[in-house]
């Protein structure tokens, strides 16, 4: 171990300039300690640290020289010092000093553990150097949150699970985001700390070059998700001329960078997400084109309509494909809006029916439904973001079209019901309680992130800070604040004794809670002149997590309420505001119910229908969508089947097994999607695989006819 | 509510310029011995049973019969008085038949 408390006089000078890379040099254990030891390093950590004044301070380093002195400790370390010098603290009730002064970190044998062993709490991120950095960092800067960006009141809030505050070992970034192509088609590739800049692009392969690039860099930025609006639509100008064939290798291009590009965030692939359009939606058919070198072409976005429908075409035949191994891909996702104008723009039916051959062959296809006029823009895997009239009016200025939802915090919706012990009053009252906390986290968040924010481009977010047009790129007067929820339908199952899909009563319970939550966000809205909306929390870990403190918590009530089996600790509650999930129910009915909750779920909502190794015929899914779009109020759905891969031969075979279908190798892995994206089941945290067990597969809704499986819609 | 009678529920919204055309077709009805419904979507039972019937509008009407099934709805448009007691009087025998039906 090498020393490192320096001496005195040495470092005199370079304290002035000290950067944090110097900092560190400090702060290494060391066994000749006594040797370098000088108890003027504590008084000035102290001061410079906390608010403790001069003379405690030389008081404190005294005592804690005293202590070592006396003591026959033969290896002194700083972490020790400091942990000394914290005792010293709480021994003189100086309780804001020692939080100050507090350090943070892990435990050896936990990084041990951690370097050795793979990580669940995000199915997303593959074992290695990069996701082990990632998760030391997020463990201080988890820390780093609950101690000095939450107030007490809100750590607390968290720790105990009343709700939970996501992504807080990415507590300097945003959550999630939407972005427009046009920004960098306009201004080209010049990002603050990058070593070139590069003008706008000419051809569609630079484009997609940029874009790439630029996704990269926003990742390393943000929490969630990197939506991308009007892909095709945008690339069009670039596509004119091309052949099937070039346009094919574009399309493959795209679908393989986005798959592949594992970097950010601990080596995951970019979280992305394609918002594609078969029509050209309404707000952009009049807006001049931006093209090749970003200049406008002279020509209008509905007179690209042709090439925007190949390129969709074409990408849709890349998904169909799968990747090298025929497994689906499971980035970037595609999105397709479905709006009115859908069914009026020629050639629709052949379009749907491909994009549903994908969703039976492969799961990619998402269908969203933009019903009413209402032109959504979706973020991540259900975050959708609803455009009022200003946003229409940069429509005509599309590069200005950027959106980001900062934080989101869910709601332990059954501790709720555990508390209000059937009481309707006390419910209702508990609700708007939770809700009010959620609100004052986000202030709280709000605060730190634009505390980061002000530093500009030479401060720790100078992408987000960038003025390219005028405007920062982080425009946050446009943010979102989210308010999840977790678990209506054991809320719903504790305050009643039933599920919401057992009576009507039920059911129409459920439905107060979220209108009861809408009223309420709408109220803090308006008061703090904030986006505050409602969001279906994926919950990929926040349904186990709650599930598991309820357990601690209310048993043994929880123990009869909890979803999955308990001896396997498969534990978890129903997402959001789902039915269910092992419900036996009619899928069109499903949708049609779940998507009652939709129009007060503004943030966004998604209804699952699991397929299991079912591949229906494109055309009864297509009958589906039409139906879902027509006769319900469901915001967006998606289909997903099963696979089982094979790690020996790399083949890939339908439904999950337990060992593979061509070669009998036991060495296989299950792929479907967890929440809002596909990934290998061995990743799956326990509470996630306590759900996929309970999954209903809607096997009593498909039917063998002579042309194919059908599922039935009614 | 009686055995074997319809419902009709009536929402509306505080600042929706349609509504007060809504609420005087409820007095109207009310006045009559006609079992109505008032949903305002400013308030949490409001909203939900508009969510309920997929209601994302206001005013809106909806007249149920006796099984709660929806007989006729009009969704943020203002039927005449007229309309609505044609709708919902054949499903009630025990009330005066409506006028202007060929029939009865």
């Amino acid at each position: 171990m090498s020393t490192v408390i320096e001496m005195k006089g040495d470092r005199q000078g370079l304290r002035e300039e000290v950067e944090t890379t110097d900092m560190a040099l400090f702060v290494r254990t060391s066994d000749e300690a006594m040797h370098g030891w000088d108890r003027q390093r504590i008084v000035e950590a102290l001061t410079r640290e906390t608010y403790v004044d001069l003379d405690t301070a030389k008081e404190i380093a005294r005592e804690v020289e005293d202590l070592i002195a006396t003591s026959k400790i033969k290896m002194i370390t700083a972490p020790l010092i400091r942990e000394l010098v914290d005792t010293k603290l709480i021994e003189r009730g100086l309780e804001q000093a020692r939080r100050m002064h507090t350090r943070l970190g892990m435990p050896l044998y936990d990084v041990d553990q951690l370097i050795l062993h793979p990580n669940k709490e995000n199915a997303n991120v593959p074992h290695g150097p990069e996701a082990t950095n990632l998760t030391l960092a997020e463990r201080i800067k988890k820390e780093y949150a609950l101690l000095s960006v939450f107030s007490q009141e809100i750590a607390d809030a968290h720790m105990r699970g009343d709700v939970h505050l996501h992504d807080l070992g990415f507590i300097d970034r945003p959550y999630c985001s939407g972005q427009s192509l046009e920004y960098i088609k306009r201004f080209g590739l010049s990002l603050p700390n990058s070593i070139a800049m590069a003008k706008p692009a000419k051809h569609p392969e630079v484009l997609l070059a940029h874009m790439v690039k630029f996704a990269a860099g926003l990742q390393s930025h943000f929490a969630g998700a990197i939506g991308w609006d009007s892909v095709n639509l945008f690339f069009a100008p670039y596509l004119v001329g091309m052949s099937d064939q070039e346009l094919e290798q574009l399309a493959q291009m795209m679908i393989f960078e986005f798959s592949q590009q594992a970097v950010a965030r601990g080596g995951q692939a970019i979280f992305t997400d394609l918002n594609l359009y078969w029509e050209v939606p309404k707000h952009f058919e009049n807006v001049p084109a931006i093209g090749p070198s970003g200049e406008f072409t002279g020509k209008t976005y509905s007179e690209y309509m042709k090439d925007a429908q190949r390129f969709a075409w074409a990408l849709f035949d890349v998904y169909l494909e799968g990747d090298g191994s025929g497994r689906p891909f499971f980035f970037p996702k595609p999105l397709v809006h479905i709006t009115e104008k859908f069914y009026q723009t020629p050639g629709h039916m052949d379009f749907l029916h491909h994009i549903c051959d994908v969703a039976s062959e492969k799961g990619n296809t998402y269908f969203v439904f933009d019903r009413g006029e209402t032109a959504k823009i979706s973020e991540c895997c259900r975050l959708s973001f609803k455009l009022d009239h200003t946003d229409l009016e940069d429509a005509k200025q599309p590069w200005k079209m950027r959106y980001c939802a900062l934080q989101n915090v869910t709601l332990n919706l059954p501790r709720i019901a555990y508390l209000s012990k059937g009481d309707d009053t006390q419910l209702f009252s508990k609700i708007a309680e939770f809700v009010e906390t959620a609100v004052k986290a986000h202030l709280e968040k709000r605060l730190f992130i634009e505390k980061l924010l002000s530093l500009g481009e030479k401060g720790p977010l100078a992408l987000l800070a960038m003025e390219r047009d005028g405007s920062s790129y982080l425009r946050m007067h446009r943010a979102s604040f989210l308010i999840g929820m977790v678990g209506l339908n054991e809320l719903v199952q504790i305050h009643t004794g039933q599920e919401m899909h057992q009576s009507e009563q039920a059911f129409k319970l459920g439905l107060k809670v979220i209108a009861h939550m809408k009223l309420l966000v709408e109220k803090f809205s308006q008061r703090y002149g904030m986006r505050f909306v409602l969001e279906q929390t994926p919950a990929e870990s926040t349904a186990y997590r709650f599930a598991k403190l309820d357990l601690k918590y209310h048993s043994p009530k929880s123990g009869h309420i909890v979803k999955g089996d308990i001896s396997r600790g498969e534990v978890y509650y129903t997402n959001s505001t789902y039915l269910n999930n092992g419900a036996v129910l009619n899928p069109i009915e499903r949708v049609r119910q779940e998507g009652l909750f939709h129009p007060l779920i503004e943030g966004g909502a998604l209804t699952h229908i699991w397929l299991g190794e079912a591949n229906p015929s494109k055309s009864s899914l297509a009958n589906f969508v039409i139906k879902t779009f027509k006769q319900t109020q469901n915001d967006q759905i998606a289909f997903s089947p099963e696979f089982t891969t094979c790690n020996l031969c790399h083949r890939t075979s339908r439904g999950l097994r337990t060992s593979c279908l061509s070669c009998g190798s036991s060495d296989v892995d299950g792929i479907t999607r967890i929440t809002g994206y596909f990934t290998k089941i061995s990743s799956w945290n326990k509470g996630k695989i306590g759900e996929l067990r309970n999954r209903y597969r809607n096997q009593a809704f498909l039917e063998q006819t002579a042309e194919g499986i059908v599922l039935k819609a009614g | 509510m009686e055995e074997g009678m319809g419902s009709i529920k009536i929402f509306i919204k505080a600042k929706c310029p349609k509504c007060p055309a809504a609420k005087e077709i409820e007095t109207e009805l009310k006045r009559e011995g006609v079992p109505v419904f008032h949903y305002d979507l400013d308030t949490i039972d409001g909203l939900a049973e508009a969510s309920y019937y997929s209601i994302l509008s206001t005013p809106s009407i909806i007249i149920e019969d006796e099984e709660e099934k929806e007989v006729i709805s009009w969704r943020g448009v203002v039927p005449s008085l007229q309309e609505v007691k044609q709708y919902f009087f054949p499903l009630t025998p025990s009330l005066p038949p409506s006028q202007g039906r060929g029939e009865g």
